[in-house]
């Protein structure tokens, strides 16, 4: 027979291009029968297939088996084989590994350097932590070994192990550390110790402040620039435990920065300043401000420079670690930061972008923005462009290996990276309430160009109605609504915007051609020219483009925003007519209303509510309007008045106002409310003498008592533990099904008491449609006006507008001068153009935040959403610093269950967390905590002899069951002391140890010989199935194992 | 600490796959063809740095510094040999991890190709063993790299690369790692 080899197999996927799948599958047969050949040349060959075919996803853990076996061969490279295959496919749920487990301790005993490697590597990939604990004491002797190469292998692997098993380093980190003082030892050694120390470095940096000395040794003898960059890493989580250790870090540092050819050493040594906070330091005695200098001008050298794509990159990175801290001295460096944003390299634009958008303040805003909108015009979607692979022709597999050194393209804008400008640029400007923004004309130019550059949308059918609200061109419009509510000076800008987008004549040109986010944009542009109909230019024109009839073809909540738009708009126009009504202008009038009574009558039977409803409303109202306007006589000199006064009050009541989210919480508590007071210590009285009410409610309650009869009391014993005294609650409390309250006296206080107490009792009723909740708030109010008797406090009385504290702390205001000096922080302009006053979020008592509270919770919104919509690769620059020891003291000493809660965790992601919860310095460890550990030890052994006992007794009675039936199928060793270890494990973590000890009993039945009689495997069978919950839960187990034992007793007599 | 090292050639044809954290063989795959659709979009001159494909996107509550945040990569001919790390290691560092990497396959295969590293599959891993266990660098000096493979493959593989019959040629010996040479210097400056 012909087997095929590796060779054999690549050359024959080669040859079958085209057809691969096939050919792997055939292959893939093969392999299946291969690798159950007796031959382990064969089996190893195929193995070796298997691995070659699962890097192109096929999968091999069914051969979990087989990688043992060849694991297991005698042969040094197939052992290779095996454990390379135990790499590449074991997975967490391989069940295989327990099996493995001598094996792997075998190897690493192996006195041939190649084998005992084997294992070593293997095991950072396979490692569990039962698998920890037992190979712990095998890997350990082998940091001593006499080779290097299996030195640092084993300082890296025993890391892997205290991952899953952090206990791995209370004996293993006294011989790490020994590796990393000891000044003779080989470098690669201390290197990978480095490596190490650097990985367990973030996780407790308390712990590894001793090791500072030798450390920074090691920076200073710059053997190996590998190592150094890990050590500055490491200092950089250092140095804000221990501020000390900056004085001596800056020189050393500032030297190297200044010296190093090595531009990874150069780039880390100012990332570790920067993030080791030595800037923030100004009081350890440093030259901070030398150092910045130094940092910021190498920062800027590594991207003006060299014009390496890579140096640019990082440097961006480091200068948004910054620009969080230091804005300052990232702006001095806006003329770079603004050249990298024309950077064909997307990544290089991105990072120039978050630094742009973070270091951005009102003198510079206008620059970029214009920058950006440049940009946005300039490149040609990549939709447009043609997106082919660039380099097609380079698959020549015998070419050599030499670094891509391709030509640029000039790359045309992604969507994303659209997306992500337009997203940054209305962040830029809402920041703060338009803080930056000093001239409003111009942003509102810059909104209306922003529409005509929304990138299409990227799957309208997934996102569907989440889209709706968050996306750009949702918060293009929400801006300039925004505005034109916010800045009152600007309103007339604003509508003349809204209407150049409304227009349908414009609509071709303002938008863009996929036309996704039109509908967006429109309703708030609708909405402003409804609201603000007295600044359109050409109302006429408007109208008809929102009447137009291929306005019905938009989103339902863009069609009642336009269906509210056009009364607005009409009763604008007809006031302005009326000033000089004649019969042309009565004639047009009545036009325009027939025009939009047709589009109305057409929306009357919409299939959105809102829509039919508002249309109908509407609908109603304009075909009274006509009837008015034909009513008259033709020579009439006045407008009908329906059209000029009535219309018109209907939208023009109050002004609206931005009114802040957190305004109804802050309505003050009136300070002579008490809750607790009896409204009224005469109700049950009063109750009793309004015995008659009218016919609804007597129906009503006759209802109520009689469907919801438990329910009512329930619900009226609810209303009176509010309101009434708690006595008169006891003395009726069966009254309240008899009451009637016919004869109440109308007061007030009855009526809403009424009203609450129908409410409370219909709230549970599916069928009862509760009335709105500003009832409620009249509820109150009569409550408190009563209780308060004649000093007529009252709630709606408190002004929620008029009560601006004080106008200069609630309204931002925008000019220039002396208002500038009187906020001296906020950034203001210097040449004001216009003044502009833009109002904050209209709320009560301003807290001590005052002003910037209001303010940031007002765009707080528009931020948290530029942030769900941003695809920034990079975490925001005011993210939280990862090295902070954060996770350090709190969480001291060994955790009492040793179970970890694993975070959820992201692809990829190996856990280090369990190592926060273990300290490696013995005397950190508190007295109590050790003498629980004893306890816990000695409790645990004597469980472990207890178990051991009832497995003895067990396997006797096996013993002898076996004698008599005189079968002796030897019980396989693995398995019994598998089981134990498990229980062993399960004792430690519970308190119940003992519940387990009798689990060691049933244990011993399960391990009765193979052979026996059919009717023992039954019953064998039976307690193993319900051996499964026992592990489980703890409190059945008791039960489930005297049974076990029950059984197993009866078997045995059974067999005699 | 590194999470995972790929190459693949231009084709997205994978040629070495290495997880150091378990992953089940069809997250690899779509992983893998993310990468390669981020990666064969970027022109030459681009950075060697790649925004995080869909699979690895940071989870909103989690910023664990165990997360995978960094993917640098090299092209070389017709192979992309991309490394994914956590934030904690360094970037460029880890550009000079990938020259190492590429200057030992150099060495042990003459002048290394693409066939090279198919057909020498077992001796791929065996560099990359050498210089990375269990996520973490071990090694990063060429010479130890190559002897330590040179061990562990002992005196059994007499390999023939591919290019090494035509060692005369244009690109051949003589020349040394000129090809190789990274362009900033970056590479070169630390060993």
């Amino acid at each position: 027979m012909f087997e095929k080899s590796l060779v054999d197999l690549i050359r024959g996927l080669r040859g079958h291009k085209g057809n691969e799948a096939e050919y792997i599958q055939g292959a893939l047969k093969e392999c299946r029968t291969e690798i159950r050949s007796q031959d382990l040349d064969v089996k190893a060959t195929a193995l070796l297939k298997l691995i070659y075919l699962e890097m192109f996803g096929y999968d091999m853990t069914w051969a979990a088996f087989n990688v043992l076996e060849v694991m297991a061969s005698p042969k040094v490279m197939q052992k290779r084989v095996g454990y390379l295959a135990a790499v590449q496919s074991f997975r967490p749920d391989t069940e295989v590994l327990m099996l493995a487990e001598n094996l792997l301790k075998k190897d690493l005993t192996s006195p041939s350097i190649p084998i005992l490697t084997l294992p070593i590597i293997t095991l950072p990939h396979i490692v569990t932590s039962s698998l920890a604990l037992s190979i712990l004491t095998d890997l350990l002797p082998r940091l001593s070994h006499s080779q290097p190469a299996v030195r640092k292998k084993t300082i890296v692997a025993l890391y892997r192990l205290a991952l899953v098993y952090p206990e791995t380093l209370r004996v293993a980190w006294p011989k790490i550390k020994e590796r990393l003082l000891d000044e003779d030892e080989d470098s690669s050694v201390t290197a990978a110790t480095v490596n190490v120390v650097c990985e367990l470095g973030w996780r407790r940096p308390q712990d590894f402040l001793p090791l500072a000395p030798r450390l920074f040794d090691l920076l200073l003898a710059q053997k190996n620039n590998w190592m150094g960059i890990k050590i500055i890493k490491l200092f950089a989580v250092l140095t804000p435990l221990e501020p000390r250790l900056v004085k001596k870090l800056v020189r050393p540092l500032t030297k190297l920065i200044q010296e190093t050819t090595a531009m990874s050493l150069l780039y880390e040594c100012i990332s570790g300043i920067i993030q080791g906070g030595i800037l923030d330091m100004a009081d350890s005695g440093v030259d901070v401000e030398e150092v910045a200098d130094l940092c910021i001008s190498k920062l800027r050298g590594m991207i003006v420079l060299d014009g390496d794509p890579n140096l640019k990159y990082v440097a961006l990175l480091a200068f948004n670690k910054i620009v969080g801290s230091h804005p300052a001295l990232v702006s001095m460096q806006r003329d770079v930061i603004m050249a990298c944003l024309d950077d064909p390299d997307i990544s290089i634009k991105m990072q120039a972008l978050e630094l742009v958008s973070g270091m951005v303040n009102s003198d510079s805003l206008q620059g970029v923005v214009d920058r950006l909108m440049k940009q946005l015009a300039s490149s040609p979607s990549a939709d447009d462009a043609a997106n082919g692979h660039p380099d097609e022709g380079q698959t020549d597999m015998e070419q050599r290996l030499i670094p891509d050194k391709r030509g640029s393209e000039n790359t045309p804008l992604s969507d994303d990276y659209r997306r992500e400008i337009i997203a940054r640029i209305l962040d830029m400007g809402a920041h703060n309430t338009y803080a930056n923004i000093t001239d409003f004309e111009w942003w509102i130019e810059i909104l209306v160009h922003l529409v005509r550059h929304l990138p299409a949308d990227k799957d309208t059918t997934s996102r569907g109605l989440v889209d709706d609200t968050s996306s750009l061109g949702a918060r293009v419009g929400a801006q300039l609504v925004d505005i034109a509510v916010r800045v009152k000076e600007l309103r007339p800008e604003a509508t003349r915007a809204a209407e150049t987008l409304v227009l349908l004549s414009n609509r071709v040109i303002a938008f863009p051609l996929h036309g996704s986010g039109q509908s967006q944009v429109l309703r708030s542009a609708a909405w402003i020219c409804g609201e603000f109909a007295s600044y359109l230019t050409n109302s006429y024109e408007v109208l008809n483009s929102l009447i137009h009839e291929t306005s019905e073809s938009f989103g339902p909540r863009t069609l009642a925003i336009f269906v509210q738009a056009v009364p607005k708009i009409i009763s604008q126009i007809a006031v302005t007519a009326s000033s000089e009504w004649n019969v042309s202008r009565g004639s047009t009038m009545s036009l325009l209303l027939a025009r939009t009574t047709e589009f109305l009558e057409k929306l009357s039977s919409h299939p959105n509510l809102d829509v039919q409803e508002r249309s109908v409303e509407f609908l109603e109202l304009l075909r009274l309007a006509s009837e008015a306007l034909s009513a008259q006589s033709t020579d009439s000199t006045e407008a009908p008045l329906l059209l000029t006064s009535a219309m018109p009050t209907l939208f023009s009541g109050m002004e609206l106002n931005p009114v802040s989210a957190a305004a109804q919480k802050k309505v003050p508590l009136p300070h002579d409310l008490d809750l607790d007071v009896p409204i009224n210590p005469d109700l049950p009285s009063i109750l009793q003498s309004s015995q008659v009410a009218d016919e609804d409610d007597s129906a009503d309650d006759a209802f109520h008592s009689f469907y919801h009869n438990r329910e009512a009391v329930q619900a009226m014993t609810s209303i009176q533990s509010q309101s009434y005294t708690p006595s008169s609650t006891v003395d009726h409390p069966s009254d309240t099904e008899a009451f009637s309250y016919q004869s109440a006296p109308e007061s007030p206080g009855t009526l809403a008491r009424r009203k609450a107490e129908r409410m409370a009792r219909n709230k549970d009723d599916p069928f009862y449609i509760a009335p709105a909740d500003d009832s409620t708030p009249h509820h109150l109010h009569d409550i408190i006006r009563k209780s308060n008797g004649d000093e007529e406090l009252d709630v709606d009385s408190i002004p929620i507008i008029d009560l601006q504290i004080d106008h200069t702390q609630t309204t931002a205001t925008h000019h220039g001068g002396d208002e500038a000096s009187r906020h001296p922080p906020s950034p203001r302009k210097k040449k004001p153009i216009r003044k502009f006053v833009v109002a904050a979020d209209e709320t009560l008592e301003p807290g001590d935040d005052a002003a910037d509270g209001q303010l940031s919770q007002s765009t707080s919104q528009s931020q948290s959403q530029s942030q769900a919509t941003s695809l920034s690769t990079t975490p925001v620059p005011h993210r939280p610093r990862s090295m902070s020891p954060h996770t350090g003291y709190g969480a001291r000493g060994k955790a009492p269950v040793p179970v970890p809660v694993r975070p959820t965790r992201s692809l990829l992601t190996v856990d280090s967390s369990t190592l926060a919860r273990l300290t490696l310095e013995g005397p950190a460890e508190s007295e109590s905590e050790i003498m629980r550990r004893e306890a816990e030890e000695a409790e645990m052994a004597m469980a472990l002899r207890e178990v051991e006992r009832k497995r003895l007794e067990m396997q006797r009675e096996a013993e002898r069951q076996r004698t008599v039936l005189g079968e002796g199928v030897d019980v396989e060793g693995t398995v019994v002391r598998r089981k134990k270890k498990k229980k062993q494990r399960v004792e430690v973590e519970s308190e119940g140890a003992h519940l387990f000890q009798l689990g060691g009993g049933s244990g011993g039945v399960d391990d009765a010989p193979e052979g026996v009689v059919g009717l023992v495997k039954k019953t064998k069978t039976k307690t193993k199935k319900k051996k499964v919950p026992k592990v489980q839960s703890e409190q059945t187990g008791v039960d489930v194992d005297d049974a076990g034992l029950a059984t197993g007793a009866g078997n045995g007599n059974v067999g005699h | 600490m590194i999470n995972a090292v790929l190459v693949f050639n231009n084709n997205g044809q994978p040629r070495l796959t290495k997880f150091y954290s378990q992953l089940d063989t069809a997250t690899q795959q779509s992983l893998l063809s993310q990468i390669f659709t981020l990666v064969s979009a970027r022109p030459a001159s681009a950075c060697n740095f790649l925004p995080l494909p869909p699979l690895l996107a940071p989870a909103a509550s989690s910023a664990s510094p165990d997360a995978p945040t960094q993917i640098t990569y090299r092209h070389y001919a017709t192979l992309y040999f991309i490394l994914i790390s956590t934030s904690t290691e360094s970037p460029l560092a880890l550009l000079d991890f990938i020259q190492v990497f590429v200057e030992a396959l150099d060495r042990l295969f003459e002048n290394v190709c693409e066939l090279d590293l198919i057909f020498g599959f077992e001796t791929l891993h065996a560099v990359l063993s050498e210089m990375v266990v269990g996520g973490v660098v071990v090694e990063t000096s060429l010479e130890k790299i190559v002897d330590g493979v040179k061990t562990s493959e002992g005196t059994k593989v007499k390999r023939r690369a591919v290019n090494s019959r035509d060692s005369g040629s244009s690109i051949g010996r003589g020349t040394g790692f000129a090809g190789l040479g990274w362009a900033t210097g970056t590479g070169s400056s630390w060993r």
